[in-house]
């Protein structure tokens, strides 16, 4: 069997178990989902060590140099004149989704371990927690457009319910904000994959194929249809390549989220439980950036090279405008959700740069966010666990009432500002530089981009320190007196184990920062050639 | 290079490693095992002794001989390679001494002035991880770890300043100094991204080395041009507003690290963490860090730069000293002081005079050191009268000091020593390295511009300007009576200089401000081992060399008597406290209070008018369209029910009417049918007439 239809599919087998198993037994859910998940990461670590790089192993636009390639029929319909229906089974992975995978599976655990809080209805929870798992490592890994918007169609359902089911008091609000948000974004998206499917045929069958790597090469496309290179075709007096890419870069930029469709995001992230925080901030977001480069910049180059300062602009805008935003919150997680919107925004740069340098960048702000985030939520959610309350005002110098909480704390803030030696340091650096060098090497980006980008920079310290200064340092002070002072106790071992690996993660990627660039340089070599190309 | 040269350099570079390595050492081992154990001091101060020795076998080795460098690669990105390792030149082993040197005391002398405090273990966690970061920055090759390290002693700075974090002054000051330095880093960092673009590469020795592909590029003709690093290649080229961007980058970097105007205003505040902190790292070693940058990148300048170099500093220099005569706190009248000695040495870059700096920079380490170490006894046995008779007074006020002499004579000893050196007196350091300055920048501002003549006449005021707060300070505080006992003649003082500890760092470092360290002739700069290393070219004799020495020093003099008649005979007063000069130094010329009151009131009510936005305009048009989609729903409801529905409802109801009316014709009755038939036969009748 194939390892990456098995990494895919463990996390549904295990929700089968927990279907299976009586309400009596409810105890021990939490343990079969924290085993779906470990067994999930250990697959992953094993395909990481085995990655293979150099060259010929590039991926991109090479359907033979993807890796634990599974492709099987999966639709095959007889449609009489019209041709065949080609939907296919087609799993693999190339550079840009090794990283991601293995990211996902690490922040799906500590999102299990987090799951612990979850008192209600813990059948449902986990069977519905697993069958997103399953969803979002899917999404990474599928290369047949068909089953990658199955994945992301798929994904909607179980977030709608984690959120709507398991949230705060105005959770249903955030629930229905978040689907609608993400569904206007993708029944679009269907509406291009069915014209790109309608125009892109399969050179070996003849037949209309989902296969996004052959919708990556111009001569698939059959002559005079939509999204034809050479058709110059319009849709409502637009080119119709344009309008596709802008309808699809729209449905992942909400994933993203870009400034201005990401009002969603700190209304999901306030009412959403610790887990499904974690897991919206440390994957989804991400699932954003991926569907940018696999879809939008693999399908559509042409476009994204004309479109490149829109993108860039955008990212700049998302850069000052999350941190501004997250200065002014009194809602600690609310601040973290706007420093995401921040954070992401130099993905967004460094992807317009069209440089390895700024893709790279991108990639590694991706997964040093993704770790990141999650550890930011998490911490949250110690405190919300304890004393219902987030309010930064509220607290005060919980540094001396609890010192180790107060010291991951910093960890994270200052990882997340970009202090040397962790992650995002590197990452934003480069993403900078790319934006900046590629007014020289390609013109894309003006000059200015990376140096306002940089005031970004500034502001996360801003934020953070203003933060830790008013909650975590001063003399000991809290809204609840005496009874929060008892509940807030200092961090349990089981949050400890959680914690300290992701500091440690960090730490490691910022150090040895060839721990992502190694598996990923190849393919974004081959990435920038391949756009640039055209 | 022969084979012995190879491994002998590759052994020194070892040696360099394990200095700069042995501090992080003891973090781990303070981190990890030693947890809240007394040890921790020594294992710290242990391991900054053994990066001292080695740093001096490796500054023998190196001092005036050549340059080594050794990289490997750390990672690849794309097509570049990103090197991590060690450059050794003149600069960097001086700097690898001087802080191991520095630090070494400090240590020491922590572990006597932490005793009692409750974070003792994370005291010298936090130092040794400091003394690691600063070790590093200072040998690293490329431009990239250089930022990290930057950053890092920023960082451990941050913690240091804050290290009482319960005290609310103590944590917006250390915030305030890591964002002010954030500034710094983010020209730092752009100017690093400028450079990488232009000439593809971090390498410090290949920038900015003898020959580095910095000196090598030109501005002509508005483009700033490098030549290509293979023939083969197409040389870059920028437009020339980013030379002076990358400029103005480092300029700001320089200005925060280095606490240069504007950027200054972090550096008092930080006078909130404990006094040793204070004299390792807000006077000698972190905030010379600025100043190394500029010796890093010096080819990188071009002339006018440099001019704005030399204007920044002399302002700062003069501004810093200005204010320094007013304060009344200890720390912030030496704070202040140190700005006022940074500003000369990047005015000293500005003017060419390179090998003045650098020197300036290593005696000023020394003095400024002993100072901050003298003001913590003071501040120590002040506070101890303080708890000793449960007063309620501020330790570090020198209003409340005055005759200490008697009872601190060696710290009273080494604050005098300290103070001239910092004045700039023959026999002592500071007069070698200062004298320097000043007249390398006379000399340079001859022929110039009248407003550049400005230059070196303000910096000679400043020097006497320093003359008279660093009188002031001595005269107040070890001279005529105890102030306390005026307001508390029942005072209990048990007070005197204290365990060797304190003793034996005080000794080291006045010895160090002497000038046989340096020269062994006391009144000629140019003698000194340390300005030859650097000097780039050897100077005509003018006769600055002897006016400005001399200048100064009868000017100083008057100003130190004047002083002394002010501060310890207490006669008369210079200048009225309400005046408007005596409130623009006093009040620090209102630059912090127009931060605060302009920029980071503009800066929060600008975050407040986006988050606004984001609710009522970004996430009120998503409202909106909801609005919108709702009344179409509804209409649509409506529409639905009384017109589509609506439509059907008629079509039942009048088929059912018809019916019904139809029904009435088929009654079973023969009168109805006949009245039906008569009236179907008039109906018809009076339509064709119509019709007709």
């Amino acid at each position: 069997m194939n390892i990456l239809t098995l990494l895919i599919f463990t996390p549904v087998l295990f929700g089968f178990i927990i279907l299976l198993l009586p309400s009596s037994m409810r105890a021990s859910f939490k343990y079969i989902t924290l085993l779906a998940t470990l067994v999930q990461l250990g697959l992953s670590i094993w395909m990481y060590l085995n990655f293979k790089t150099g060259a010929p192993f590039a991926g991109i636009s090479h359907e033979e140099q993807f890796q634990f390639v599974q492709k099987v029929p999966w639709i095959h319909l007889d449609l009489g004149a019209a041709g065949k229906m080609q939907i296919e089974y087609f799993v693999g992975i190339d550079g840009i989704s090794i990283t991601l995978m293995v990211m996902t599976c690490l922040v799906m655990v500590v999102a299990a371990v987090a799951s612990w809080e979850i008192k209600s209805n813990l059948k449902g929870f986990f069977a519905l927690f697993l069958l997103l798992d399953m969803a979002v490592v899917g999404v990474f890994c599928a290369l047949d457009f068909f089953l990658f918007y199955t994945f992301y169609e798929l994904m909607l359902l179980p977030l709608y319910f984690l959120i709507g089911m398991w949230g705060g008091a105005r959770r249903e609000y955030a629930a229905i904000k978040f689907f609608l948000y993400t569904l206007f974004g993708s029944v679009f998206m269907l509406l291009v994959m069915v014209g790109l499917y309608l125009s892109v045929k399969d050179p070996a069958t003849g037949n209309h194929t989902f296969n996004i790597i052959q919708m990556m090469n111009p001569t698939n496309y059959i002559n005079g249809s939509v999204f034809s290179t050479l058709a110059h075709s319009t849709i409502l007096g637009m080119p119709a390549r344009s309008v596709g890419f802008v309808v699809l870069f729209i449905a992942f930029a909400i994933k993203v989220p870009v400034v201005p469709l990401h009002t969603w995001l700190p209304d999901a992230h306030v009412e959403a439980p610790t887990p499904v925080s974690i897991i919206l901030a440390g994957i989804l977001l991400k699932i954003g950036g991926y569907g940018i480069i696999r879809i939008c910049l693999g399908i559509f180059p042409d476009v994204a090279l004309s479109g490149a300062f829109w993108i860039g602009l955008l990212g700049v805008i998302s850069i000052l405008y999350g941190a501004f935003n997250a200065l002014a919150q009194r809602d600690l997680k609310r601040l973290i959700a706007y420093s995401s919107v921040s954070h992401m925004g130099f993905v967004l740069l460094g992807i317009a740069s069209n440089t390895a340098e700024g893709i790279s960048g991108a990639m590694m702000q991706m997964v040093s966010h993704g770790f990141l985030s999650t550890m930011l939520f998490f911490l949250v959610g110690v405190i919300y666990n304890r004393v219902h309350d987030r309010d930064i005002y509220h607290f005060r110098g919980l540094g001396s009432l609890m010192p180790r909480y107060t010291a991951y704390v910093m960890v994270a803030f200052f990882a997340s500002l970009g202090l040397p030696g962790f992650s995002a340091f590197v990452a934003e650096a480069f993403s900078l530089a790319g934006a900046f060098k590629s007014h020289s090497t390609n013109g894309l980006l003006p000059y200015w981009m990376a140096v306002c980008g940089s005031v970004g920079i500034l502001l996360s310290a801003a934020y953070f320190l203003w933060t830790l200064q008013r909650m975590f340092f001063g003399k000991l002070s809290l809204k609840g007196g005496e009874i929060w002072k008892i509940a807030l106790t200092d961090i349990s071992l089981r949050e400890t184990l959680t914690l300290l690996p992701l500091a440690l993660i960090a730490l490691g990627l910022g150090l040895m920062p060839s721990l992502v660039f190694d598996k990923i340089n190849d393919s974004v070599l081959a990435l920038v050639q391949f756009i640039g190309i055209k | 290079m022969n084979p012995t040269t190879l491994h002998t350099d590759a052994q020194t570079v070892t040696l360099a490693i394990i200095a700069v390595v042995l501090p992080f050492a003891a973090f781990v081992v303070n981190f990890l095992v030693l947890g809240k154990s007394k040890a921790s001091g020594w294992v710290s101060t242990l391991a900054i002794l053994g990066s001292a020795v080695l740093s001096l076998n490796v500054f023998f080795r190196v001092w005036d001989s050549h340059t080594i460098h050794m990289q490997q690669v750390w990672f690849t990105i794309g097509a570049t390679k990103v090197q991590i390792g060690i450059l050794l030149n003149n600069l960097s082993v001086l700097m690898l001494v001087l802080v191991s040197l520095i630090a070494l005391p400090v240590h020491i002398y922590s572990t006597a002035y932490m005793k009692d405090d409750t974070g003792y273990s994370r005291y010298f966690r936090y130092l040794s991880f400091f003394c690691f970061s600063m070790l590093a920055l200072v040998v690293v090759d490329s431009l990239i770890t250089f930022y990290a390290f930057w950053e890092l002693v920023g960082f451990s700075s941050y913690l240091l300043i804050g290290f009482w974090y319960d005290r609310d002054s103590a944590v917006q000051a250390n915030k305030k100094a890591f964002i002010m330095n954030r500034i710094g880093d983010i020209g730092l960092l752009s100017a690093i991204i400028i450079l990488f673009t232009q000439f593809g590469t971090f390498d410090i020795d290949l920038l900015f080395g003898e020959h580095g592909r910095v000196s090598q590029s030109v501005i002509f003709e508005g483009f700033w041009n490098a030549v290509p690093l293979h023939d083969y290649e197409k040389g870059t080229s920028l437009p020339a507003i980013w030379h002076y961007i990358a400029f103005g980058g480092i300029l700001l970097a320089v200005a925060a690290k280095s606490a240069q105007f504007p950027l200054h205003t972090w550096l008092p505040d930080a006078m909130e963490g404990p006094t040793s902190v204070s004299a390792l790292i807000h006077a000698a070693t972190m905030v010379a860090a600025g100043v190394f940058l500029l010796g890093r990148v010096y080819p990188f300048f071009s002339p006018e730069e440099l001019t704005i170099l030399a204007a920044v500093g002399c302002f700062t220099a003069f501004m810093a000293a200005t204010i320094a005569l007013t304060q009344n706190d200890l720390k912030r009248i030496l704070a202040y002081s140190t700005i006022s000695q940074l500003g000369y040495m990047v005015m000293a870059m500005g003017v060419g005079a390179y090998s003045s700096s650098l020197f300036h920079l290593v005696t000023h380490a020394f003095f400024k050191c002993l100072l901050f170490l003298v003001a913590g006894i003071v501040i120590h046995q002040i506070k101890h009268i303080k708890e000793d008779n449960h007063l309620d007074i501020d330790p570090q006020d020198i209003r409340h000091m005055g005759g200490l002499r008697k009872k601190l004579p060696l710290t009273f000893i080494a604050a005098v020593i300290a103070g001239l050196a910092l004045v700039g007196f023959p026999l002592t350091s500071g007069f070698l390295s200062k004298d320097g300055i000043l007249i390398q920048a006379f000399e340079w501002s001859e022929g110039k511009n009248i407003l550049l003549n400005i230059i070196p006449i303000m910096a000679l005021l400043t020097s006497w300007l320093t003359a008279f707060y660093v009188a002031r300070l001595i005269f107040k505080v070890f001279f005529g009576e105890l102030s306390l006992l005026k307001t508390f003649p029942s005072l209990q003082i048990h007070i005197g200089d204290g365990h060797w500890a304190y003793k034996l760092p005080l000794v080291f470092l006045a010895l160090c401000c002497l000038f046989p360290l340096f020269s062994f002739n006391p009144i000629s700069y140019e003698n000194s081992w340390l300005y030859h290393a650097f000097a780039l070219k050897h100077e005509a004799a003018s006769n600055y060399h002897l006016i400005i020495p001399v200048l100064v020093t009868v000017v100083s003099l008057l100003v130190i008597y004047r002083a002394y008649l002010l501060y310890a005979k207490r006669e008369g007063r210079i200048i009225a406290e309400t005046g408007l000069l005596y409130r623009i130094s006093f009040n620090e010329w209102y630059i912090d209070r127009f931060y605060r009151r302009v920029i980071v009131k503009f800066v929060i009510w600008l975050s407040g008018a986006a988050y606004w936005f984001d609710r009522n305009v970004i996430d009120g048009f998503i409202t909106l369209l909801e609005r919108i989609n709702l009344c179409i729903a509804k209409a649509a409801a409506w529409c639905d029910k009384y017109i589509v529905d609506g439509v059907l409802w008629l079509a039942a109801e009048t088929v059912q009417y018809i019916g019904n009316f139809a029904r009435r014709f088929h009654g079973g009755k023969v009168q109805y049918y006949l009245y039906s038939m008569l009236l179907a036969v008039i109906a018809v009748f009076i339509i064709k007439l119509i019709w007709a």
